[in-house]
């Protein structure tokens, strides 16, 4: 399968950073062309740098990243022709409506009046804004002006789309309208580059997914991929009383409300499930979650960047 | 992109920032002659209508500046607030083309006010072919400039806040404290040499000179052109190689 984005040793870091650490730090990555490919982290891991960069809208300090064959540093013009981009918080100009911040835009782009016409009204029909297309920007939610700019970007003739963190302010249900846009741009063999929080929405949308910490990539793969790589693949949920002691030789243990969930491998799962519906627990067992996932590898990290919290005088 | 698609981006980039502002909100119109045509007023006033003329220049001259000090505010708020420069970065629309597109959409909120001026020197008889020749060309250069330098600062600026900080100073610099309202020989002699230093005193000199109101040699002339045509593309060159499209 073709590449899209190909990082190599990629490393950031801001010019005046007190702190002299890097925002990227040693980034290899390839994105698949034609698939949606999910960027997870905590705030401040370094998602939205990764975006900016291969946006080019922002200067890598060492390392190598192409995108769509052009080099970043070099071949900037090449890249752009081929791109679009929503960057995280970013507004529609408030003074444009609906239905002229879509058509401008792809005007601005340079397609031909004919051409953005039809664009546009796709896309406001696609994401539910035909009845909202004359109301001026300052007077819409800030879930419709996302939602404007998704369509905004979504209308255009990109290879490349960039979202970073497009559905942030969205209700469900528009959200599910962005992500029905979203799935048949790929349709149209389109590659979309999406930075989310919204871990279901990584894993709803996204063929592969990069997990950033640090500006480290910890964990990269399908979704399957992810879920099997962390300690314990496999969660258990026992409600009522069970013995605690028992519990802790299984896996990881959280207490819940009423209960307890249990991070474990599959066939102690299967033993626990089996013990527990046998002593007359309520027991529900799968595999883990993504945010599971999440905070497994995210919260080994924070556990390691903790200082000790004993300290002897 | 082609030169069709340059035009095209060109074109919309005016629609956008020029003719809908003031379709939705006219009064932008008014806020960038506020300024020229007080002082105007005040002139006319204070000389009892004698400086008139002086008024007239130098309104023509603060009104190409506002177009700098205008595109410099809109740059920095739509490169910070709205993050549309990063859209745009990231699109087939090249540097050169957003930034003579937003410049000439401040052009365009100018031309009334322009215009307002342009009929006064009609009618106190101040328009001759000399005159018009020159006029046009200082005022040309006067918004270059003014758009090289506004786009250089805005791309330096973290926030709108410090354009409003910016501005003020930006015209005391100018139009206020050079000889734009005001002949040169007004000042003392260790000012005028200070005001030297100010690119608009060459264009003042120049249009003041033009419509006979400040005796101008040929080659005070010449010296006022190669001054303002180089100060001109010494900004174009600094935004070229320090204006930040790309943040670093």
């Amino acid at each position: 399968m073709a590449t899209a984005i190909r990082s190599d040793h990629l490393r950031k870091v801001y010019p005046g950073s007190t702190s002299g650490s890097a925002a990227l730090e040693d980034l290899t990555l390839e994105v698949p062309s034609g698939r949606v490919y999910g960027v997870i982290g905590r705030n401040g891991a370094g998602k939205t740098t990764f975006v900016r960069i291969t946006a080019t809208q922002l200067a890598l300090t060492s390392g190598r990243a192409t995108v769509l064959d052009h080099d970043v540093a070099t071949e900037e013009r090449a890249i752009r022709a081929q791109v679009a981009c929503v960057p995280q918080e970013s507004r529609p100009l408030y003074f444009l409506n609906v239905e002229e911040v879509i058509y401008l835009y792809l005007k601005m782009r340079g397609l031909d009046r004919v051409e953005a016409r039809r664009r546009t009204r796709d896309a406001l029909d696609e994401l539910a804004l035909t009845e909202y297309r004359h109301r001026s920007v300052s007077r819409l939610s800030g879930g419709l002006r996302r939602r404007t700019l998704c369509a905004m970007v979504l209308a255009s003739d990109a290879e490349l789309l960039f979202l970073d963190e497009p559905t942030t302010g969205l209700d469900p249900i528009a959200r599910r309208q962005v992500w029905e846009a979203i799935r048949r741009a790929t349709h149209e063999r389109r590659t979309i580059l999406l930075t989310t929080h919204y871990l279901d929405e990584a894993e709803e949308l996204s063929a592969r997914l990069a997990l950033f910490e640090r500006g480290r990539l910890v964990l990269e793969g399908t979704p399957e991929d992810l879920r099997s790589r962390v300690r314990y693949p496999y969660r258990v949920t026992v409600l009522g009383s069970f013995p605690q002691e028992e519990l802790a030789s299984y896996g990881r243990v959280s207490p819940i409300e009423g209960g307890v969930l249990v991070f474990t491998r599959e066939p102690e799962a299967r033993d626990l499930a089996r013990t527990a519906l046998e002593r007359g627990n309520r027991v529900s067992m799968g595999p883990v979650s993504l945010e599971d996932v999440f905070l497994e590898v995210v919260g080994r990290s924070i556990e390691e960047e903790a200082p000790p919290t004993e300290v002897e005088w | 992109m082609t030169e069709r698609h340059r035009l095209r981006s060109f074109g919309t980039l005016i629609q956008i920032n020029g003719l809908i502002p003031i379709r939705t909100q006219p009064l932008y119109l008014v806020n960038l002659i506020a300024s020229p045509l007080s002082f105007l007023f005040f002139i006319w006033i204070v000389s009892r209508g004698a400086d008139l003329a002086f008024g007239l220049m130098g309104g023509m001259v603060l009104t190409m500046l506002s177009v700098g000090t205008g595109l410099q505010s809109d740059l920095t708020h739509y490169r910070h607030d709205l993050k549309f420069q990063d859209v745009v970065v990231a699109s087939p629309v090249e540097a050169p083309v957003y930034v003579a597109g937003m410049a000439f959409s401040e052009l365009v909120y100018s031309l009334p006010g322009l215009a307002v001026f342009v009929i006064l020197f009609v009618y106190y008889g101040f328009a001759t072919w000399t005159s018009v020749v020159v006029l046009t060309g200082v005022l040309l250069l006067v918004w270059s400039f003014a758009t090289a330098f506004a786009f250089t600062l805005a791309t330096y600026f973290q926030d709108v806040r410090e354009t409003w900080m910016f501005s003020p100073i930006f015209s005391l610099v100018l139009t206020v404290l050079p000889p734009v309202y005001y002949p040169i020989y007004y000042l003392p002699s260790w000012a005028q040499l200070a005001a030297r230093f100010s690119p608009t005193t060459y264009a003042a000199e120049l249009v003041q000179g033009a419509v006979g109101l400040v005796p101008i040699s040929w080659s005070t002339a010449v010296v006022d052109w190669v001054v303002l045509v180089g100060f001109t593309a010494v900004l174009f060159v600094i935004a070229g190689v320090k204006a930040r499209w790309k943040d670093p």
